[in-house]
């Protein structure tokens, strides 16, 4: 089983307009977009690992914050989702993360999120017990997205080191200050976020050279493997025994929603590390599903077929500076 | 059809020192009619339904008497339930637990609620742990289809 952790869950919903106005700098008129077409769905990181599992026949479970009525429709779309669902509920509403994409510029959509409700520490105490429960039953845990007001910035190194002693491998799906944190406790694997900040453990990850070099100062201080994005096609993986280039060779024309793609790759590499596959090889098939979510407007492709299919477009190289 | 194929793969539950006032707090979020009470190892060790706790705050006669005539307001059941807000669910739970196993059938989990007037049954593994809950809703909307 695969447990799934998501302290700040999103309602996501995306607009898909013709056009948007060039400059929003207008105070004396509103602004009206009309949409040619929405989506909803649940969201946050682990939630979105965890549908990706789901639709593989993956056994996972979701767990959380969940607060009112934003909470109970994620809830609901999870279930539908053949996810299981273990959150905690809480006072407050759960966030809802906008995006709009705009036609002929799907790769650079507007959007607006939210903050999230505050975790109190009752319910960060009635949530380590129900983790330290299920973490027993869990071959990886994946410790997704930004840490909600309320928690502390070290609970993902609390986090890690629980499933460890439970015997359970870490992939930490998260940016800044959380998952520098986690670095000590050595994860399975860390997929920093670099949406925010373009730097893992205070160091800067712009370059490909510099990607290398933080990817092995984390290796060096405990992490079994580091995937860093490069640009939208191209993936860094760095781990004791070398660094390999990722590369789809898909032209970003026809990518139609981009939100998710970097959670699809992380559902993609634990489907097939389950299988059996290596390291190199399970990431390769999470950069195919990561593609395949791209060029589809739905948040996440979990159609096997559509996935091996993007498998041949790619390209694995290893550096030569090992 | 199994109950693993169309249960709800909701693992809410409390644990037993959990307060009355929060299962009440959660059964209104959840809109679940009653929830497993799971021990330190995730077994599930009890229930406490809504029936529970409106029993919890009636007084005794009433359940001999099966009436509710001779109640003056629901005032007093109001100050009960604030007596009683902070206890520990594991009081008033149900210890007895009525569950499906994941490949239990509807039909046998029709008869179950049926029999017993069970409004959801929880359904658990080999070793007790929770794995889903199937309703009676869940059941009717299986059969609509």
């Amino acid at each position: 089983m695969i447990l799934t952790v998501t302290l700040n869950p999103t309602l996501d919903k995306f607009y898909w307009v013709d056009a948007l106005p060039l400059s929003l700098d207008q105070p004396e008129e509103a602004i009206l977009i009309r949409a040619t077409k929405s989506l909803t769905s649940a969201g946050g990181k682990g939630i979105n690992v965890s549908t990706v599992l789901a639709c593989h026949g993956v056994e996972t479970v979701a767990l959380g914050f969940l607060a009112g009525h934003t909470g109970q429709i994620i809830l609901q779309d999870l279930l539908s989702r053949g996810v299981t669902a273990n959150f905690v509920w809480m006072p407050g509403e759960n966030r809802t993360n906008v995006t709009v994409i705009a036609k002929g510029r799907e790769y650079h959509p507007l959007l607006i999120h939210e903050e999230g409700p505050p975790v109190s520490e009752e319910a960060m105490g009635i949530f380590l017990r129900k983790y330290e429960r299920m973490v027993r039953r869990a071959e990886y845990v994946v410790l997704g997205g930004a840490i909600p007001l309320g928690c502390h910035p070290d609970c993902y190194r609390t986090l890690v080191h629980i499933a460890h002693a439970a015997g359970a491998r870490v992939v930490v799906h998260a940016g800044g200050e959380p998952l520098a944190h986690t670095i000590a406790e050595g994860p399975f694997l860390v997929k920093p976020d670099v949406r925010a900040e373009l730097q893992l453990g205070g160091m800067p990850v712009r370059t490909a050279e510099e990607i290398v070099c933080a990817g092995k100062k984390a290796v060096e201080q405990g992490v079994g493997a580091c995937l860093i994005s490069h640009h939208v096609t191209g993936d860094i993986l760095v781990t004791r025994d070398g660094v390999w280039e990722f590369e789809a060779r898909v032209p970003l024309t026809t990518f139609k929603n981009l939100v998710g793609a970097d959670d699809a790759l992380v559902g993609g590499l634990l489907v097939a590390l389950l299988r059996g596959e290596g390291l190199v090889e399970a990431v390769r098939y999470g950069m195919a599903a990561a593609v395949a979510t791209a060029e589809i407007e739905e948040k996440l492709c979990g159609d096997e077929a559509a996935i091996r299919r993007e498998l041949d477009q790619v390209a694995v190289r290893q550096r030569g500076e090992g | 059809m199994r109950a693993h194929e169309f249960m709800r793969r909701d693992l809410t539950s409390v644990e037993l020192d959990t307060t009355v006032a929060h299962v009440i707090y959660l059964l209104h979020q959840s809109g679940l009619a009653s929830l497993p009470v799971v021990d330190e190892d995730g077994r599930v060790v009890g229930i406490i339904s809504e029936r529970d706790l409106i029993r919890a705050l009636l007084p005794g006669y009433v359940d001999m008497l099966h009436s509710t005539a001779f109640l003056p307001s629901l005032d007093q059941l109001g100050r009960k339930l604030r007596e009683i807000g902070g206890k520990r669910i594991a009081e008033f739970m149900v210890r007895e637990v009525i569950a499906a196993r994941p490949d239990d059938t509807d039909l046998h989990l029709a008869d179950l609620m049926i029999r017993k007037g069970l409004k959801q049954i929880p359904v658990l593994d080999d070793e007790n742990r929770l794995v889903g809950v199937v309703r009676r809703i869940d059941l009717l909307h299986r059969l609509q289809r």
